[in-house]
């Protein structure tokens, strides 16, 4: 399976997690591994699986590295119709209100503007005892194996 | 060509630009010397000991030391073991990334009552540094003066009840200390209004957690900016908020004027208000928490005032800084990782434009140096820690640095 990883990231810990997962899954599958904000929205592609591992951060608010392109998709407001993505969210809940927000909004976000999310999110907690790559790399395993029965035929 | 660097401060500064630095040029040889036997300078000792989440970015650091080759040295302070010069001849270039450990002074009369204390050096005590003083006597009656960060780091820690620490790294002593504070009443007084305070709105909220307090908020007034409206916003579902007895109030807009003190101890602090009135809290400790400056061997005014390239982090060709020694006490940890993410692009462009020019020795430059911890020594500190940690503490820290070196220092027996 053709895959690009994602991350948004603020303070380095989803761009390491996420490079993690490549190294994890490049054995089996072609994957390529990138910040949010070096992919531009007109880069999705319907015979590709998109995943992404986007921390949250202030108020709830999106990481830096996954703010411009937030607003580039926004603004270019693409049909995202037949693109696949799932999502892996980090944060602390410490701060219950807004705990893994950044990654819930960046799913609808993709979800808005038609894409279609493969597996659920699953989220890390900071402040919790499991390490995030024990939690993602199942994780990643489960969404691979659902994207083969998805988007398998295309890529 | 393996250029060799030499970082002064492992703090997240320097472990964010070894990363950045490794990460493009993975030949390079990144030593990260520190002059405690510890690395990760802030997050070890300024981020909040219930901030564990925060602490979390130790597990990119600790890859930069086992798989990307920097290397820690510990226990060396620059400006005492090794001079700078010295360091410079030794390695093709040296960054300071030592950050701004000392207290601001508030400069008004009365500032050196006892009962007044720096919230550095009280929090390097509650944190266990090596070189804290105790932790003093507070009394009943609290007030913090500042608005930032840190402020409400000490406002949130001495709210806590006993049972809101579990899971912390707050010591045992810390703790007893806190858990045995006869604390009723803190006041957190601004100089600005709240719409200029420096604390992020998140951390007003996390305050809403607190299970023993009765918190009542002055005047936070109003604001057009979408930034100050919520904090603002925070500040006034915060009003009210009524779990315990402890009581707190904040204030703002309240210029320090003087303390006060009977038999040299502190027992008022007067403030002055927007309108001119004179404005008076009684109190048996005052802590300021209004930022901090330089301090230590290196001479920070000196080397940054005179700096080729303030801007680029460039001090003199083969000589940098970055984070907080660059920029000055403003900024989060993540403007210090986007800060060394572009230092060290400058710093491998200047290096690449030496070309052919001999290599520098590095490390290796000072064989003599003695009692060094390096990143194995700290593994052993760091397990130590870890297994001596009660129940509800995620780590026990070693207070003395005699106890840290004698862990770090102890070499197995080799096999023959």
């Amino acid at each position: 399976m053709n895959i690009i990883l994602l991350y948004g990231t603020e303070t380095g810990n989803a761009e390491m997690l996420a490079e993690d997962i490549m190294v994890e899954l490049e054995g089996e599958h072609t994957v390529e591994c990138r910040s949010l904000s070096d992919f531009d929205p007109g880069e999705f592609d319907a015979g590709r699986l998109h995943m992404i591992v986007c921390s949250t951060y202030g108020d709830g608010e999106l990481p830096a590295s996954a703010q411009p392109f937030a607003e580039a998709l926004k603004a270019s407001a693409p049909s995202l119709s037949g693109i696949h993505f799932a999502i892996f969210g980090l944060g602390d809940s410490e701060y219950e209100e807004t705990f893994n927000f950044g990654s819930k909004g960046l799913a609808e976000l993709l979800a808005a503007y038609g894409a279609a999310q493969i597996g659920e999110r699953v989220t890390h907690d900071a402040s919790g005892s499991d390490m995030a790559e024990d939690l993602a790399f199942p994780w990643a395993a489960r969404i691979v194996a659902l994207a083969e029965e998805k988007i398998g035929e295309i890529a | 060509m393996s250029r060799a660097v030499a970082i002064v401060g492992s703090g997240p500064s320097g472990c964010y630009l070894a990363q950045a630095l490794l990460k493009a040029a993975p030949e390079l040889r990144v030593d990260l010397i520190d002059r405690l036997p510890v690395p990760y300078g802030l997050v070890r000792y300024g981020v909040a000991a219930d901030h564990q989440g925060t602490k979390g970015i130790v597990r990119q650091f600790e890859r930069l030391f086992e798989r990307q080759g920097a290397g820690f040295v510990g226990n060396v302070a620059v400006g005492e073991d090794v001079s700078l010069a010295a360091l410079r001849e030794a390695y093709d270039a040296v960054v300071l990334a030592a950050g701004l450990s000392g207290d601001r002074a508030l400069g008004i009369p009365g500032e050196d009552l006892e009962g007044v204390h720096r919230a550095g050096r009280l929090t390097r005590a509650l944190y266990e540094h090596p070189d804290a003083e105790p932790l003093p006597e507070l009394g009943p009656r609290v007030v913090i003066m500042g608005n930032g960060n840190v402020a409400i780091d000490i406002l949130r820690l001495l709210a806590k009840t006993p049972a809101e620490l579990a899971g912390s790294d707050l010591g045992a002593g810390p703790s007893a200390w806190l858990a045995g504070s006869a604390i009723e009443e803190i006041d957190i007084v601004g100089r600005s209004p709240a719409a200029e305070a420096k604390f992020d709105a998140v951390m007003v909220k996390e305050l809403a957690k607190l299970e023993g307090v009765t918190i009542r908020v002055i005047g936070a007034g109003a604001s057009d900016d979408p930034e100050a409206t919520k904090k603002i916003a925070a500040l006034e579902m915060l009003d009210g908020h009524a779990t315990g007895a402890r009581r707190i109030t904040f204030r703002f807009g309240l210029t320090p004027v003087e303390l006060l003190g009977e038999g040299g101890r502190v027992g008022e602090a007067r403030f002055r208000d927007s309108a001119g009135a004179t404005v008076a809290l009684c109190c048996s400790a005052f802590l300021t928490a209004i930022g901090f400056e330089a301090e230590g061997l290196l001479l920070r005014e000196e080397l940054i005032g005179s700096a080729a390239d303030r801007e680029a982090g460039v001090i003199e060709p083969g000589l940098y800084a970055t984070g907080w020694f660059r920029r000055g006490p403003r900024g989060t940890i993540p403007d210090n990782r986007a800060d060394a993410q572009l230092l060290a692009a400058r710093i491998l462009a200047d290096l690449d434009a030496r070309g052919d020019a001999p290599e520098k020795p590095g490390r290796s430059a000072f064989p003599d140096w003695r009692s060094i911890v390096d990143y194995d020594g700290w593994k052993r500190i760091d397990a130590a820690e870890t297994a001596a940690a009660p129940q509800d503490r995620c780590r026990a820290k070693i207070p003395t640095r005699e106890t840290m070196l004698a862990l770090a220092l102890h070499r197995e027996e080799l096999p023959q």
